[in-house]
């Protein structure tokens, strides 16, 4: 079994973020990046996977950036990926161009699961997901919080289905199964990743990285979302203390909030 | 009196048979012991450990014999904390210590006297004076055997102890009472039947003898009765020395073995090399082999007193954490790999269990605040601390760490701090004080060390405010690094990631050579003990004081006065009590500085009182918030220190003074959680209220 793992290399969300308005980009030299958190639960669901119920699976983390992204990769391997792929573009393309990349990697690679972070935090778009499940025309799950593989049951309506996962939805968990392969993406609530100490960074020197030039895949990038704009958010508040719930809703109606 | 008629015959009514059986047993029973001593060498010895410095240092033979002296024979940390039984063991172990010293004389007489020809009643030196004293200690010091044996063997019995308890302990006991007991016997006997002269020198065995002698049974009886006596004691003597390896005597040589070695130094851990870790695949222990000799010696060396637990805050916070079992759990596997086959001297052989997580399990390992309390009451020296960090290495370099202490990590790493927050914020405490940082030019040889805490909780930015201000009015020049100070690493080197510690160490040690730094004063004694005990194996030497020792000098030298003595204003006083830190009190000894500068608030009527809790000093109790376990995020009221909060609460006081800012936050959580309205206040904020008002 192959399960295909995308990560990616985001901001660190405890780290003030500064707009660079001339360029209309985010002010980032700065600023520590780590694993999209989604993504770490999903390489550790996939981790899992290889120490519980099917040992001999092969787990591949792939990263679509420029070399900077490898030290993503290396983390990735130290917290037990087997090898990794990296897509050298120069920024992280939009989802649509991730999915189609992906499709690309899914061809060449032909695993049985692509498990992945249900959105990165640095743009929270939530898209990349369903389009590779849409491009490869394969089942999908979102959102899940839980897999657990199944034997295989020889009632034909459900013949095939290897997968029962637990979707976190707004209106519960809904449980479903899946044929692979399959696309899932990964809820915070899947797992608690593991921390990768240099002991196990070392060990993963001896993983190999594989990069990949974006002409070698044939895609042409041909972004469907173009950036207007940004602006910062400002951080200045206006705190008062209020005595009375009368007095809360007198505020809050001088304030234009209600 | 003639002194020469005082001696005794040696071997006296023992026939020569009889000497024969006791020579072979004898040589039976040392064989015994040499097998057993033999084998626990063997596992002793065992080279695997692919970290540290070379494990062959100079022998320091002065260190060693003064050591034997000072910590085994005097028996001073075993009257620490348990001071009955402590005094006790002293009793047991000097009466051992000279009955067997004793044997030893009368065994060189007897051989010596045989080998120049002597005949029996005319001795070399077992004669006179000599004989006079030595009857009399040796009496004397069977009954100091006996009173400490049994009142191990009473207390045992009680159970009230944390002692732990195994079935060969009474043998062990056993055989102690009944060998003082038929020494005793034996000596009643032998004065009945050699008349010897002056009996009183040895005050019990004449006791001894007065029944024998008022029944008067006639020689051969009394003979008869001496020889079985002499028997019986021959058999349980040469029984004890067969089971010494094999029971909790071998204590007897591993404790002694420990103590002559190098003490150990609370607060201090060992460096490993990435090159080390890239050679080994892994760091830390999992495994017997990866374990010193020291630690394996120490292992035999614990006799599971329970000091340790006693002591233990996670102990005492119900945590599955006990420091004895911690210690008698890899102790039994050690003897498990000691009775087993394997006679396997490859270095890099891999015979052991996995301890870690099979042996010792996560929570156990996780439970440690790392507050040093069980080694320093340990009386043997036994590192139970040392043990659980060793282990955390390698839980951590094996990536099975997760969750929110595992973020903490993830964070120094990325941001030089355990909140995570930008470096850029790190002076924001600061925006209404005029202080200069090094990098501005700052050109004082006094450097204020902030600490993360400081520099991002707000509760604990009033300390750094306050002690700025303080500085200030002292007119004390002093810069910060500011932006440029990154965490010490001291959690992280306690959670076991000495990588991520080492690479703050190593910055920081850069940034403060780059400003040439020299003297440093921090109010976080875990930034203190990380500068004073870590940073020197990376090359940082600095000169560290805690501020209480810096806020001290000030006030006594008169550049911080304290004005108005303001003795009737009693309504605005405060009634404090003084929480030790465990990296201040316990590892850096630092106790009194911050006791002197709240009298002096006290003289001056800031404070109407100043209550002394029972747990002070050295053996003060854990708030909880070391060794990482701030980072763990267990509700306040199942906290490992809260124990302490509600010791504070129990004194009375409305102010609980601190000298540390985990302790401070620990406390803070502890008071919002039991709905307490103590103050918790760091002694500079206590100070500079009271100057700056």
């Amino acid at each position: 079994m192959k399960i295909l793992v995308p990560i990616k290399r985001v901001p660190d969300p405890d780290h003030r973020i500064r707009v660079d308005l001339q360029r209309i980009a985010l002010e980032l030299s700065d600023v520590p990046h780590i694993i999209n958190p989604f993504d770490a639960n999903a390489l550790e669901e996939a981790v899992r996977i290889r120490e519980g119920p099917v040992p001999d699976a092969e787990i591949i983390a792939i990263g679509i950036g420029d070399p900077a992204w490898q030290q993503e990769l290396r983390t990735s391997l130290a917290m037990g990926a087997d090898r990794a792929i990296h897509v050298g573009v120069s920024g992280p393309p939009d989802p649509w161009n991730v999915a189609r990349i992906l499709r690309a990697i899914t061809e060449r690679e032909s695993p049985d699961l692509v498990l992945m972070g249900k959105q990165a935090v640095d743009d929270d778009s939530n898209q990349a997901g369903q389009f590779v499940a849409g491009l490869l025309g394969w089942p999908q799950a979102t959102f899940v919080s839980q897999i657990e593989f199944i034997p295989l049951d020889p009632e034909p309506s459900i013949a095939g289905h290897q997968l029962r996962v637990a979707r976190e939805t707004d209106t519960g968990i809904e449980t479903i199964r899946l044929r692979l392969p399959a696309v899932i993406t990964a809820d915070l609530r899947l797992n608690e990743p593991r921390y990768a100490a240099l002991p196990a960074i070392l060990k993963a020197k001896r993983k190999p990285i594989e990069t990949i030039p974006l002409t070698e895949l044939n895609i042409e990038l041909s972004p469907r979302v173009e950036r207007i704009a940004l602006q910062e958010v400002s951080s200045s508040r206006k705190c008062q203390y209020v005595q009375s719930v009368d007095e809360l809703l007198d505020q809050l109606f001088l304030n234009r909030c209600l | 009196m003639n002194r020469e008629m005082l001696t005794r015959d040696i071997y006296g009514n023992i026939d020569s048979v009889s000497k024969v059986i006791f020579y072979i047993l004898s040589a039976a029973a040392l064989a015994c012991c040499a097998a057993g001593i033999w084998h626990h060498v063997r596992r002793w010895r065992r080279e695997g450990r692919p970290f540290g410095s070379p494990s062959s240092p100079a022998f320091d033979w002065k260190g060693i014999f003064s050591r034997f002296w000072t910590r085994v024979l005097s028996q001073t940390a075993l009257r620490r904390g348990r001071v009955g039984a402590g005094w006790m063991h002293s009793l047991l172990f000097w009466g051992f210590a000279v009955l067997f010293l004793g044997t030893v004389l009368v065994s060189t007489e007897y051989y010596a006297a045989t080998l120049l020809g002597r005949t029996a009643g005319d001795p070399l030196f077992h004669k006179g004076l000599y004989f006079a004293i030595f009857e009399c200690v040796l009496d004397l010091a069977g009954l100091a055997l006996i009173a400490g044996i049994v009142w191990f063997a009473i207390r045992r019995a009680r159970g009230t102890s944390s002692m732990a308890h195994q079935g060969s302990d009474w043998l062990v006991i056993g055989l102690l009472i009944s060998l003082g007991i038929t020494g005793y016997c034996l000596e009643g006997g032998r004065i009945v039947l050699e008349q010897t002269p002056a009996p009183a020198l040895s005050p019990v065995g004449y006791v001894c003898s007065l029944p024998i002698a008022a029944a008067d049974p006639g020689p051969a009886v009394v003979g008869r009765m001496h020889r079985t006596f002499w028997w019986i004691h021959a058999l349980l003597a040469l029984g004890l020395v067969a089971i010494f390896p094999y029971s909790r005597l071998l204590h007897a040589l591993a404790g002694t073995v420990r103590l002559m070695a190098t003490p150990r130094a609370l607060g201090s851990m060992e460096p490993i090399s990435i090159e080390q870790v890239e050679l080994a695949g892994f760091i830390g222990v999992d495994r017997l082999e990866h374990l010193t000799c020291l630690q394996r010696i120490e292992l035999h060396a614990c006799v599971a007193c329970g000091r340790c637990q006693d002591v233990c805050p996670a102990h005492i916070a119900k945590k599955p954490l006990s420091p004895r079992d911690v210690v008698q759990d890899l102790r039994f596997q050690l003897d498990q790999w000691t009775r087993s086959a394997d006679t396997n001297t490859d270095p890099g052989a891999v015979s052991q269990q996995s301890l870690c997580g099979a042996v010792i399990a996560d929570e156990t390992l996780w439970a440690c605040t790392t507050c040093g309390a069980c080694e320093d009451i340990c009386p043997l020296d036994v590192g139970p601390l040392t043990f659980i960090t060793d282990m955390r290495r390698f839980f951590v370099g094996d990536g099975r760490f997760r969750g929110a202490p595992a973020a903490a990590l993830a964070r120094m790493q990325r941001s030089g701090n355990p909140w995570g927050l930008p470096a850029e914020d790190r002076l924001n405490w600061a925006q209404d004080l005029d202080i200069r940082t090094a990098a501005d030019g700052g050109d004082s040889d006094l450097l204020y060390w902030v600490g993360c805490a400081a520099a991002y909780d707000p509760n604990c930015q009033r300390i750094a405010r306050s002690m700025v201000r303080l500085l200030q009015r002292a007119n004390v020049p002093f810069t910060v690094l500011g932006n440029e100070e990154r965490c010490t690493g001291d959690s992280a080197r306690r959670m076991g990631d000495e990588f991520v510690f080492q690479e703050l160490a190593t910055r920081n040690i850069e940034t403060l050579h780059r400003y040439g730094i020299k003297k440093i004063v921090t109010h976080c004694p875990h930034c203190l003990n990380s500068l004073r005990n870590d940073y020197p194996q990376f090359g940082g030497l600095f000169d560290v004081v805690h501020h209480s020792e810096l806020l001290l000098d000030l006030i006594e030298t008169g550049r911080l006065p304290i004005d108005g003595s303001d003795l009737f204003n009693h309504s605005a006083a405060i009634r404090a009590t003084y929480h030790d830190p465990c990296y201040l009190a316990r590892i850096q000894r630092i106790s009194q500085p911050p006791r002197q500068v709240l009298d002096h608030l006290l003289t001056h009527g800031h404070l109407s009182e100043r209550i002394e809790m029972a747990r002070h000093g050295r053996e003060t109790a854990c708030c909880g918030g070391g060794g990482g376990r701030m980072w763990f995020d267990d509700t306040p009221s199942d906290r490992i220190g809260i124990d302490r909060f509600d010791e504070v609460v129990a004194t009375g006081a409305d102010t609980v003074a601190v000298g540390c800012p985990f302790c401070k936050i620990m406390f803070h959580d502890a008071a919002s959680d039991r709905g307490s309205s103590i103050q918790v206040r760091d002694i500079a904020e206590l100070l500079a209220e009271k100057i700056l008002q």
